[in-house]
């Protein structure tokens, strides 16, 4: 499958894995209004990918992603104006989660990651990091508000940690082994020059299990954000009762048995409900 | 208080009411006789007076690790029976899918792996062995990881939960990250000393009086069916 040519992110496969690139590296992948709309076109294309089982997404140069082009913001006459209708509806499309990708996503954090950089950390599945990895939220030391990043963070780590970054803004920063020590990521990468490496070979140990199987625990799990314990089992429960039947839940235990490695069946997207 | 099982050990010893997995040929794993025992241990252990806190374990190398899947589809009607409890979240064999209003300690001796995560999940206090391992083997075998999962998270970082789940048997954990995570409160080392400090725990809990314990218990678990 050919990817599409994007100016700020770079797409590529390798083996089982879809690597996603940010590509702004003089802007310390700063998010422009262009890069907006290509994340969409990336993570649509990597999930169109049948080849594609588990994504990474990193950055290129020094930063993983910084938030918002202030640059941009402060200079083109449009400012965050041009964003009003999409915050306000909360319609956002430059995440995996926003876009309802239900392959397993790693986020690979190989450098800074501030501000708006914490969404694709608390929008993916596994995160880590290159032991010089920093993470900050500057957001208050400019005059803007910590949300919906911030809010998706507290969900999936402890909220003293998520409230320090975003009242200390700037004047503080977050170590790789800190955001390991609170679950924030789960793995850092020393020399940090082995990330994608290290990203790569992860990917490939996930790419081995059932990508049906998976797609239906990421939804599961993800649906119960959304609800209290005993909603989110029931809920659960219709995930688990979609594998019934499925040739995996077959091909599994006898590939076991066999002492082979499974043949399992490709993700049907649209099928996912 | 029936004490004799097949597949289980259940005995109090002081104000502490053991529940012990016993298979330890089938790594402890759960056949149908062990899901229709366990719903009657835990019952028979949360109305016996005597008995202040519960403490859950395995016999042997293995704490436990899920559905016994070879003994289950040669068993049609088990299998049926199972089944529609799993579909319909009708599940006995947790303390907490039994609404046991005692406090209950996981003492994790060994391997959990998959339906065993659901003791370390539906728990309140969890320590462990320093050997004890943690994986999730479901998605390696074509089966999604719900309930178990689902429950870890609501209880601790996500992040190590989903990686778990998508590792599938390719990955464990060990005791020491789950103490850094908070799904442990406690790494035992060496682990022949796991009976003795879960029992000191349990006693020293045991102080406290049981309706003010089995309040807190009520609140806290009650918290996290409002909060998403």
């Amino acid at each position: 499958m050919t990817y599409p040519e994007l100016d700020t992110l770079k797409l590529e496969r390798r083996g089982p894995v879809g690597w996603l690139l940010n590509n702004r590296p003089d802007q310390l992948n700063a998010m422009s209004a262009h890069m907006r709309d290509e994340f969409e076109i990336a993570w649509r294309a990597l999930d169109a990918d049948p080849e594609v089982r588990v994504i990474v997404h990193t950055g290129e140069g020094r930063a993983f992603q910084t938030g918002v082009d202030v640059n941009e913001i402060a200079t083109d006459g449009e400012g965050m104006q041009r964003y009003r209708d999409s915050v306000e509806n909360f319609d956002f499309h430059f995440t995996a989660w926003h876009n309802e990708v239900w392959k397993p996503v790693i986020t690979a954090v190989n450098g800074i990651c501030a501000g708006g950089g914490f969404h694709w950390i608390a929008d993916s599945d596994i995160v880590i990091a290159a032991s010089d990895a920093q993470f900050f939220d500057p957001h208050v030391s400019i005059g803007q508000v910590v949300s919906i990043e911030a809010i998706g963070l507290m969900k999936r780590m402890p909220v003293e940690a998520v409230m320090r970054m975003a009242f200390v803004g700037r004047h503080e920063r977050m170590s790789a082994q800190r955001a390991y020590e609170l679950g924030m990521i789960s793995e850092v990468v020393d020399p940090p020059d082995r990330l994608r490496d290290a990203a790569q070979a992860l990917a490939e140990k996930i790419a081995r299990n059932s990508p049906s199987a998976m797609a239906a625990t990421k939804r599961a799990l993800w649906g119960a954000l959304e609800l209290g314990l005993t909603d989110a089992c029931r809920a659960g429960a219709q995930e688990l009762v979609s594998m019934w039947g499925h040739p995996d839940q077959e091909e599994g235990p006898r590939a076991f048995a066999e002492k082979r490695d499974p043949q399992w069946q490709p993700l049907e997207r649209g099928s996912d409900g | 208080m029936p004490l004799t099982y097949d597949t289980l050990l259940v005995e109090r010893r002081g104000v502490v009411g053991w529940l012990e997995f016993n298979r330890t040929a089938a790594r402890n794993a759960m056949n149908a006789r062990m899901m229709h025992e366990l719903e009657d241990a835990w019952h028979a252990l949360d109305a016996d007076p005597e008995v202040r806190v519960i403490v859950n374990t395995g016999a042997g190398a293995a704490f436990q690790t899920g559905v016994d899947v070879g003994q289950m589809s040669r068993d049609r009607d088990a299998l049926r029976e199972q089944s529609r409890r799993t579909r319909d979240f009708e599940l006995r064999f947790t303390a907490w899918q039994n609404g046991v209003a005692k406090p209950v300690i996981a003492a994790v001796n060994g391997l959990c792996a998959g339906g065993g995560l659901h003791f370390v999940a539906d728990a309140d206090v969890v320590i462990a062995a320093s050997d004890a391992e943690f994986l999730d083997p479901h998605v390696s075998v074509g089966q999604a990881s719900v309930y178990e999962t689902i429950a870890l998270a609501k209880k601790s970082p996500m992040e190590s939960v989903l990686r778990m789940a998508f590792t599938g048997r390719y990955e464990r954990m060990s005791a020491g990250r789950a103490y850094q995570l908070g799904i442990v409160s406690e790494v035992v080392d060496p682990p022949g000393r796991l009976r003795a400090v879960a029992v000191e725990l349990a006693e020293r809990i045991a102080r406290r009086p049981p309706g003010e314990l089995a309040a807190a218990k009520r609140a806290l678990w009650n918290a996290l069916e409002r909060t998403p």
